[in-house]
C-alpha cells in the first residue's frame, strides 16, 4: 500500500495504490473513486459487538470500508467529510496513536483499531466523549482534521496546553490531564475556552487549527429556523 | 541493518515521536540499538536506571536514565522484555517495579470503582425519574397557569382545523353542543371555556385540546347509534382538559428529551435512540393511563348530568367488535383495548348509586339525517 496526499490545502484527497490482493480499511463513505480492479466491502471491524460499540460510544461508523485490490493493482481517492488537511503517518509497531472520533480516515489492513474508554472526568469533561480510538500495530495511518493540522512535539517532561476541541491524535507515550482554563468555574466559561488538555511529553501531539463545534455554533445562526 | 523495534526513546536530542530501537537485557544493564545510529560500546547499567508506568493502558515500562549529561526516556511494551527486564533487575529496581505494578492495579481498581459507582448513579436516577415522573409532571403541570393552557389550545384547534370543513350550524352542531353543555353544566368553577367545533369528517372521533376545545367529527355522529352515546366520548374528552392530560404529556415529553440531553452530554447515537425508543414508548403508556382516568371520571360526569351512562358502555363494545372484526386498531391506537375500557366502565357503573336517566330533547334519527341530506360544502 503506498499513499499520497493530492491537494494539498483545504480540500486535499488520498491517493492510495495497491499491489494485487492488497487492501486496506477507511472510513466508511470516504471513498471519491477508484479503478475497476478493486471491490469495496463493508466489514464490522472486529466483530458485531466491537462495531456496535464503536458507533454507539464514539460516533463512528458502524463499518469501515474495505478496499480490495481483487483484481490486480489498482487506486482509490479517498476523502474526508470536512474541509482540513490529511496527514499520513507510518507505524513501526511500537508507537500507538490515540485519535478522536471523527480523526480517522483511513489506514493499512495490518493495523489495530480499538475503542478505548477515557477516564471518568476526562470522558466527561474533555469534549471527545468516552471513548477514542486506540490505534496500533504496523502499517499506514492516514488521519484527517477540520482545518489544518499542527504538530506539537513534546520532550519527556515537557508540557503543553490543548483546548479539547482542537485535538486530533495524540501518542500512547504522552500523559494528559483535563483542566479548567481559568481559575475559577465561572471565568473558564466566560473566558470561551472551559476545558483543556494539559499534555506531558515524551510524545506528539496532533492539532486541528479550526474548531468544529465552534464553527457549528457559528453556522447555526444563518440558519433559516422554521416556522412550524 | 534492519531490526525489530521493540521500544521507543525518547530524549532532547531525539525526534518527538520517539526513536524506535531494540532493547536487549542482560545481567550488566540495557542495550539499546538504533537503525541509523551506532551501537552503544556498553550496556546502560542498571544503577542508573529508574522506572516507572506509562502509556495509555499504564502498560507500558518507562525506564528512564541519565549518562554523560543526555537524559533518555525509554517506552517499553513487548511482555517479554518486560519480563526480562524484571527478571534481571537487582533488588532494588525490582522493588520499584513491584511498587510502580501496585500502584497501576490500585490505579485500575479505582478507575473501576468511579465507573461503576458513575453507572450505577446514572442508572439509578434514570430508575428513580422514570418512577417518579408522574409525580414530577403533576407538580411542574400544576405551576402552568390555566390561561397559557386557552392560549396553547386556541393555537392548536386553528392548525387542527386549516384545510377541514367546519358544520356551522344545523340540528347537529345544535344537538352536540346540548350534549356539551349538559355535561359542562355539572362542573363548578371549570378554569376553562368549553367549546365544541363539529367538523367534517368519517373519522369516528372526538378530541379535546388543553384550555377547553373540543373537536367532534360527523363521523361519530352518524356512527352512534344514540346521543348517549355522543354523550360518553364528549365526558371522557371534558375530562381529558380537566386533568389536563395534554398538559402533561407536553411537559413529560419535554421532561425527557432535557434529562436525556443532560445526563448522556453529546453522546448523539444515544441521544437519539433514547428520542426515538424512550419517548415513544412513555408517551404511549401514559397515554393509557390517562385514557382510563379520562374513561371514569367521565362515566361520573354522566351521571352527575343524569345521561344514561349505558351509552357510553355500548359504544366501546361496538367499537370492541369492530377492532375484532376489522383489526381497525389505529382508530384509537393509544387507547386502551376496548373490551377492558367496556368491563372497567361497569364495574365503576355498579358501585354508583343507581339513577333515573333523564333522555335528550332532541330526536337522534332526525340529527343524523340532517347530515345526509346536506353535502358537506366544497373545501375552500
Amino acid at each position: 500500500m503506498k499513499s499520497e496526499i493530492l491537494y494539498p490545502g483545504a480540500f486535499p484527497m488520498v491517493r492510495v495504490q495497491l499491489d494485487s490482493g492488497e487492501s486496506f480499511k477507511a472510513e466508511s463513505g470516504a471513498m471519491v473513486s477508484m479503478s475497476p480492479t478493486l471491490d469495496v466491502e463493508s466489514k464490522m471491524e472486529g466483530g458485531l459487538l466491537k462495531a456496535l460499540s464503536r458507533k454507539v460510544l464514539t460516533g463512528e461508523h458502524f463499518f469501515f470500508q474495505t478496499l480490495r485490490a481483487t483484481r490486480g493493482a489498482g487506486e482509490a481517492l479517498l476523502a474526508p467529510t470536512v474541509p482540513g488537511e490529511i496527514v499520513i503517518l507510518e507505524l513501526d509497531g511500537v508507537n500507538e496513536y490515540l485519535v478522536q472520533k471523527d480523526g480517522f480516515l483511513a489506514g493499512s489492513q495490518s493495523l489495530a483499531i480499538e475503542s478505548k474508554m477515557q477516564s471518568f472526568t476526562r470522558g466527561l469533561l474533555g469534549g471527545e466523549g468516552f471513548f477514542i480510538l486506540k490505534i496500533g500495530g504496523k502499517g499506514t495511518l492516514i488521519l484527517n482534521s477540520f482545518g489544518a493540522i499542527h504538530l506539537m512535539e513534546l520532550k519527556p517532561d515537557e508540557e503543553y496546553i490543548v483546548d479539547n476541541s482542537h485535538l486530533v491524535a495524540w501518542t500512547a507515550t504522552t500523559t494528559y490531564k483535563i483542566e479548567k482554563a481559568a481559575a475559577g468555574w465561572i471565568s473558564s466559561f466566560t473566558s470561551g475556552e472551559g476545558f483543556i488538555c494539559r499534555f506531558r511529553g515524551p510524545g506528539v501531539v496532533y492539532i486541528q487549527t479550526r474548531n468544529p463545534q465552534s464553527f457549528g455554533a457559528w453556522v447555526r445562526q444563518f440558519m433559516p429556523t422554521s416556522s412550524e | 541493518m534492519s531490526l525489530t523495534p521493540n521500544a521507543l526513546c525518547f530524549g532532547s536530542d531525539l525526534p518527538g515521536s520517539g526513536l524506535p530501537c531494540r532493547v536487549e537485557i542482560s545481567s550488566d544493564g540495557l542495550t539499546l540499538h538504533a537503525a541509523d545510529q551506532a551501537p552503544a560500546d556498553r550496556p546502560v547499567p542498571f544503577s542508573l536506571l529508574s522506572v516507572e508506568a506509562g502509556g495509555f493502558d499504564h502498560d507500558q515500562l518507562v525506564v528512564k536514565w541519565e549518562q554523560a549529561g543526555v537524559g533518555r526516556t525509554l517506552y517499553i511494551k513487548e511482555a517479554s522484555v518486560i519480563a526480562s527486564f524484571r527478571q534481571a533487575a537487582p533488588p532494588e529496581l525490582a522493588a520499584q517495579m513491584e511498587r510502580t505494578a501496585h500502584a497501576v492495579r490500585r490505579t485500575r481498581s479505582t478507575r473501576r470503582a468511579v465507573l461503576l459507582t458513575v453507572a450505577g448513579t446514572v442508572l439509578a436516577v434514570v430508575l428513580g425519574a422514570w418512577l417518579g415522573m408522574d409525580a414530577l409532571v403533576g407538580v411542574a403541570v400544576s405551576r402552568i397557569p390555566p390561561e397559557w393552557e386557552k392560549q396553547l389550545g386556541q393555537m392548536v384547534l386553528q392548525d387542527a382545523l386549516a384545510g377541514q370543513t367546519v358544520v356551522t350550524e344545523g340540528p347537529a352542531v345544535e344537538a352536540v353542543q346540548a350534549i356539551a353543555t349538559r355535561l359542562t353544566g355539572q362542573i363548578p368553577n371549570s378554569p376553562y371555556p368549553f367549546t365544541v367545533t363539529v367538523v367534517h369528517s368519517p373519522v369516528v372521533n372526538a378530541f379535546a385540546l388543553p384550555g377547553g376545545p373540543i373537536v367532534v367529527f360527523t363521523g361519530l355522529i352518524k356512527e352512534a347509534s344514540s346521543p348517549e352515546e355522543v354523550a360518553g366520548v364528549l365526558g371522557h374528552e371534558i375530562n381529558h382538559v380537566l386533568q389536563r392530560h395534554g398538559m402533561e404529556r407536553i411537559v413529560k415529553t419535554l421532561g425527557i428529551v432535557a434529562v436525556a440531553a443532560i445526563v448522556l452530554g453529546d453522546q448523539q447515537g444515544l441521544i437519539g435512540l433514547a428520542k426515538e425508543l424512550g419517548v415513544q414508548m412513555i408517551t404511549l403508556k401514559f397515554n393509557r393511563e390517562q385514557e382510563t382516568e379520562a374513561d371514569l371520571t367521565g362515566l361520573r360526569l354522566l351521571h352527575k348530568a343524569k345521561v344514561d351512562p349505558a351509552g357510553m358502555i355500548a359504544f366501546f363494545e361496538r367499537l370492541a367488535k369492530s377492532e375484532k372484526e376489522q383489526q381497525r386498531i389505529e382508530l384509537l391506537s393509544t387507547h386502551p383495548m376496548s373490551t377492558a375500557r367496556a368491563e372497567r366502565l361497569k364495574a365503576e357503573l355498579n358501585a354508583l348509586p343507581k339513577f333515573l336517566p333523564e333522555p335528550f330533547a332532541f330526536e337522534w334519527e332526525a340529527v343524523q339525517a340532517s347530515l345526509k341530506a346536506a353535502p358537506p360544502p366544497a373545501k375552500s
